[in-house]
């Protein structure tokens, strides 16, 4: 039984070795590389587009010449662009970030203690919406242009149309102000008290869910009818006389889950930067309301820091999404032999 | 024939969706471009034409009207500022934020992308790395990096967002030329010896135009809500000129004594980017055949 | 060579060797009888008269073979047996498969059925395998829909099938994936998922054709192999007629979804009758032909079946039609065992088209003698 084991697992591990997935993996890793540098430095340029009047910011409109310039000179701004950002790549490369201007603290505590909660926003929010998404579509393409599809489809492509900062004021005025479930604004860690943190995450991963949720279940449901219609494997289920929920889910569903993936991964960035705009909303102090007031105190360094991290993270979610679909869909790990 | 010979079972008793009858899908193109069309005269002529207030310099004395006031339709702000010429005249701005954007990525981003693919090789390699770059910031971060080094102003925002519009159409177009060129008419046109600007602007061009203007379409409402949300932020259209995103900001810090300065400008928003995407979904199907 | 079974050892393992079966007629009746069926396509107000008619008997053990061109309706009489057609098709007639009305029935007795009874295998076998599912996981769940076997005992009985198919290699092919096989063995495979619950029916739609001529033949003798091991009888769709009459004992022409001509092979190919099934033999490429000659074709198209022509629905491309056949001529048993419809058949013996057609006769002949001869 074990020696079966075992040599299934060689196996399979050996298919996967000399799979085309790892190989392509392992090309768009090298890839990573360059375009997270190309990203620091894109940043750099965008937020010096006009370097000196970070100095100014800082100062004030009172502040004279000298001082200014004496700043500038003390923050080293007033050395040339490039010079300045191999400085900060050389601080980066070992962990050295700088400093706030704001509040003196390292850059890379900062960051540290926010991308928690950032984390926990996102998640919550990927997850609800497929855990809202996939069913709602397996019901909805059950029964196609029934009322339970037309009505999704409905709900779904008003709610694309829908500004997440928009749905979030409506989702506090009906949730928090009228009902008062939930609170407007505010966080509780999870370590604190976990009821708590959920429930002051609840709206704000709402909000950023739902847009989420109607794509997906706009997609979905377009991949699962497309195949009932078309699909000849879908037929040949149906002639081994397999019930229509399993020739839903195991058949059309299964299919399904390799373009739900892709779809997911295309959408990251979108998931991702949401959370700025949210936060800030909710008073959660993550990453996202970091960037903001960080961007309105003129806090260079951390907005540097800041807007590098999220594009980082988008490289790395993007990813590991493709490698999650080289490993999952068999013609990919397979090839053809 | 394939029809009658290929029937097909669906999973229930449900029927598959019959293809569209002929007004059903004349009805899902003219409305939202009546809808479209509605809201850009509302925005542009409206204010011209009808007895309306100015955006701007209100009376305080008249704060902070309800809806359904007497000479104030939609209300006033804190300000006294009538709420229906701040819609009509934020609607004014955002609108032609969007157009802009989206006329710029067009232009810009549409040419880029089909010459990229067009050149091929090295060329080609490049742009796509300086793409991958740039849609790998999420949207909006970039977007508002870029606008706070500049400053909140109307042009300032045209020109952050389309920092995010230009490769999201190049990465497109690039897409679409890229098939293009397997076809065989190309390949007959460069062996006729067309120079290459002929072949973008008689060949490609007019092929990937409806793709690419779908996707435009499509896009313009994501532009507009993003315009909102630096609005909403502060750092694009610059108080005190109406845009739909700095009324909703405005109207947060009261939102439960008065809703209706967060509720007014949402709707006109919804209404705008739902008018927009029905529109460019009607167009797809009607590009892309079934 | 581990793959291939011996006859002994499969036997044992599906208890299903009925030798006898094959040529044994059916105790109580034909296995299959077809009466009249009729199938409506309504669709946004437009009526498709798929099928027009249709009337076959079908007994044990045998093989019939559908031939028709695109749109004759074969395949949709097919699927109306198996209840297969979407909710926009009417179907009428009678269809009694061994004794039980098949038209009409509840869905869940029909899918009850589908698998267990009678049983489908389509056209492209790379497109009728779901490409993310494991080719043993597929089998399986067509033996577990319709017994109670546990998973390993439905494993086992997989691979047993796929030797029973000579799918080589059988026990490591169990766990690949379906684009890791060639287009023969995906078809074997797909032969393998239909007779995994001992269907009494197998209804072959266009089974070959997606395939390469080898690989036919190959498939070809399989579906033969296992008629007559498993005494499972079998509706053979095609176009070419060619394999009919080198596999079928019974074949039946359609055209505009009716029958225009049914007998047994040997009946058939020996005298043809139907203008329409001597203009397809005659359609038929052959190595004997003059270099640098015309092809033969039917001249026009088939007709439209929302819009069939008046009376006989081939008289506007037959080349013997008269203002008789403005009325529809209908399926009669003008001698015994070989039924047409058609005022103007092919006379006599010999046939009237020409010492080419009388060749093909011949070879054809010996084809089906041939059939005749394996037992059936």
């Amino acid at each position: 039984m074990t020696v079966a084991v075992e040599r299934r697992t060689r196996n399979v591990t050996a298919a996967l070795l000399a799979s085309p997935s790892l190989r392509l993996v392992g090309k768009r890793l090298l890839m990573a590389i360059p375009i997270t540098l190309g990203v620091s430095i894109l940043t750099f340029w965008v937020l010096n587009l006009v370097p000196g009047s970070a100095a100014q910011q800082l100062l004030g409109v009172e502040a004279t010449e000298e001082q200014v310039r004496a700043l500038e000179r003390e923050m080293g701004l007033d050395r040339p662009a490039w010079i300045r950002y191999l400085d900060w790549l050389g601080g980066a490369v070992t962990g050295d970030l700088g400093k706030s201007f704001v509040s003196d603290q390292q850059v890379t505590s900062l960051l540290g203690e926010r991308l928690v909660v950032t984390f926990e926003l996102v998640i919550l929010a990927m997850v609800g919406s497929l855990v809202l998404a996939i069913p709602v579509a397996l019901l909805a393409a059950y029964r196609p242009n029934r009322l339970f599809d037309r009505l999704s489809m409905v709900v779904s492509v008003s709610g694309l149309s829908v500004a997440n900062y928009v749905l979030a004021l409506v989702l506090v005025l009906i949730f928090a102000v009228q009902l008062g479930w939930f609170p407007a604004i505010g966080y509780v860690p999870f370590t604190e008290d976990p009821v708590e943190n959920l429930r002051t995450m609840a709206l704000p991963a709402a909000a950023i869910a739902f847009p989420l949720f109607c794509f997906y279940t706009r997609f979905l449901r377009g991949d699962l009818v497309d195949q009932l219609l078309g699909q000849d494997y879908i037929i040949t289920a149906q002639a081994k006389g397999v019930g229509p929920w399993r020739v839903l889910i195991r058949h059309a569903f299964r299919n399904s889950s390799f373009g739900l993936i892709t779809v997911v991964g295309l959408n990251l960035s979108t998931l991702i930067g949401a959370t700025v705009i949210i936060e800030q909303i909710f008073a959660i102090p993550g990453l996202g309301q970091l960037m903001v007031q960080a961007i309105n105190t003129r806090d260079m360094l951390v907005v540097q820091a800041c807007v590098i991290v999220f594009a980082v993270v988008t490289v790395v979610a993007n990813l590991v999404t493709d490698l999650l679909y080289a490993v999952l869909d068999p013609r990919i790990r397979y090839g053809s032999s | 024939m394939a029809a009658v010979d290929a029937p097909v079972a669906t999973v229930a008793e449900a029927d598959a969706p019959r293809p569209r009858r002929a007004w059903v899908r004349k009805l899902s193109l003219w409305v939202p471009a009546g809808l479209t069309a509605f809201v850009f005269l509302a925005c542009f002529l409206g204010p011209v034409v009808l007895p309306i207030p100015a955006p701007v310099g209100g009376n305080v004395l008249e704060s902070s009207l309800p809806s359904f006031s007497p000479g104030h339709l939609l209300g006033t702000d804190p300000n006294g500022n009538d709420i229906l010429s701040r819609i009509l005249h934020g609607g004014r701005a955002s609108l032609f934020v969007a157009v802009t954007v989206n006329v710029i990525g067009l232009a810009i981003g549409g040419l880029l992308g089909a010459l990229s693919a067009y050149i091929g090789g090295k060329v080609d390699t490049v742009i796509m790395r300086l793409l991958d770059v740039l849609i790998a910031f999420p949207s909006l971060v970039l977007t508002l990096a870029v606008a706070q080094s500049l400053g909140p102003s109307l042009t300032n925002t045209i020109f952050a967002l389309a920092f995010f519009s230009i490769p999201a159409v190049a990465r497109v177009a690039r897409a679409a030329t890229l098939s293009l060129r397997e076809l065989p008419f190309m390949t007959a046109a460069e062996l006729a010896g067309t120079p290459w600007w002929r072949m973008l602007l008689r060949h490609i061009v007019p092929n990937i135009a409806p793709q690419l203007i779908t996707f435009s379409m499509l896009g313009m409402g994501t532009v507009i809500v993003i315009e909102g949300a630096l609005s909403f932020l502060g750092l694009g259209i610059p108080a005190p000129n109406p845009s739909w995103g700095n009324m909703i900001s405005e109207g947060q810090a009261s939102l439960s004594a008065t809703p209706d300065l967060v509720i007014w400008p949402s709707l006109a928003l919804f209404i705008t980017v739902l008018a927009f995407n029905l529109l460019g979904e009607a167009l797809r199907t009607q590009w892309s055949g079934r | 060579m581990s793959g291939e079974p011996t006859a002994r050892q499969t036997e044992e393992v599906l208890d299903l060797a009925r030798p006898e079966a094959a040529s044994r007629p059916s105790a109580d009746g034909p296995l299959l009888e077809v009466r009249d069926l009729r199938v409506r396509f309504t669709r946004g107000g437009r009526v498709v008269n798929a099928v027009n008619g249709l009337s076959y008997t079908l007994g044990a053990g045998e093989m019939l073979a559908i031939i028709g061109e695109s749109g004759s309706g074969k395949s949709v009489s097919t699927r109306a047996l198996m209840g297969l057609l979407p909710p926009s098709a009417q179907v009428t007639g009678s269809a009694r498969f061994e004794g039980t009305e098949l038209i009409g029935m509840p869905e869940k007795q029909m899918r009850a059925w589908r698998g267990a009874k009678i049983a489908m295998v389509f056209q492209d076998p790379a497109r009728s395998l779901n490409p993310t599912m494991r080719i043993g996981a597929q089998i399986v769940e067509a033996i577990r829909t319709h017994s109670d076997m546990s998973k390993k005992d439905a494993a086992d009985r997989a691979v047993e099938l796929l030797k029973l198919v000579r799918l080589p290699a059988a026990e490591r092919r169990f766990y690949e994936y379906p684009h890791q096989l060639s287009g023969g063995m995906r078809q074997r495979v797909v032969i393998a998922i239909a007779l995994a619950s001992e269907p009494r029916l197998l209804i072959a739609d266009e089974a070959t054709t997606a395939l390469d001529v080898t690989t036919q033949a190959q498939i070809m003798e399989l579906l033969v192999e296992l008629q007559q091991r498993l005494g499972t009888a079998v509706i053979m769709i095609s176009h070419d007629l060619g394999l009919a009459a080198s596999y079928a004992q019974k074949v039946v022409v359609m055209y505009a979804g009716r029958a225009v001509e049914y007998a047994t092979a040997e009946k058939l190919f020996a005298n043809v009758r139907m203008p329409y099934t001597r203009a397809l033999l005659g359609a038929i490429p052959l190595l004997d032909r003059k270099t640098h000659e015309l092809l033969p074709v039917i001249p026009g198209q088939p007709p439209d079946p929302a819009a069939l022509p008046k009376g006989c629905a081939f008289r506007p491309r037959c080349d013997v039609a008269t203002d008789r056949c403005l009325e529809p001529p209908a399926l009669e048993e003008h001698e015994p065992g070989h039924w047409w419809a058609c005022w103007h058949p092919a006379g006599g013996d010999g046939d009237t088209a020409g010492a080419r057609t009388g060749g093909e006769a011949d070879e054809v002949t010996v084809g089906s003698a041939r059939q005749v001869k394996d037992g059936a």
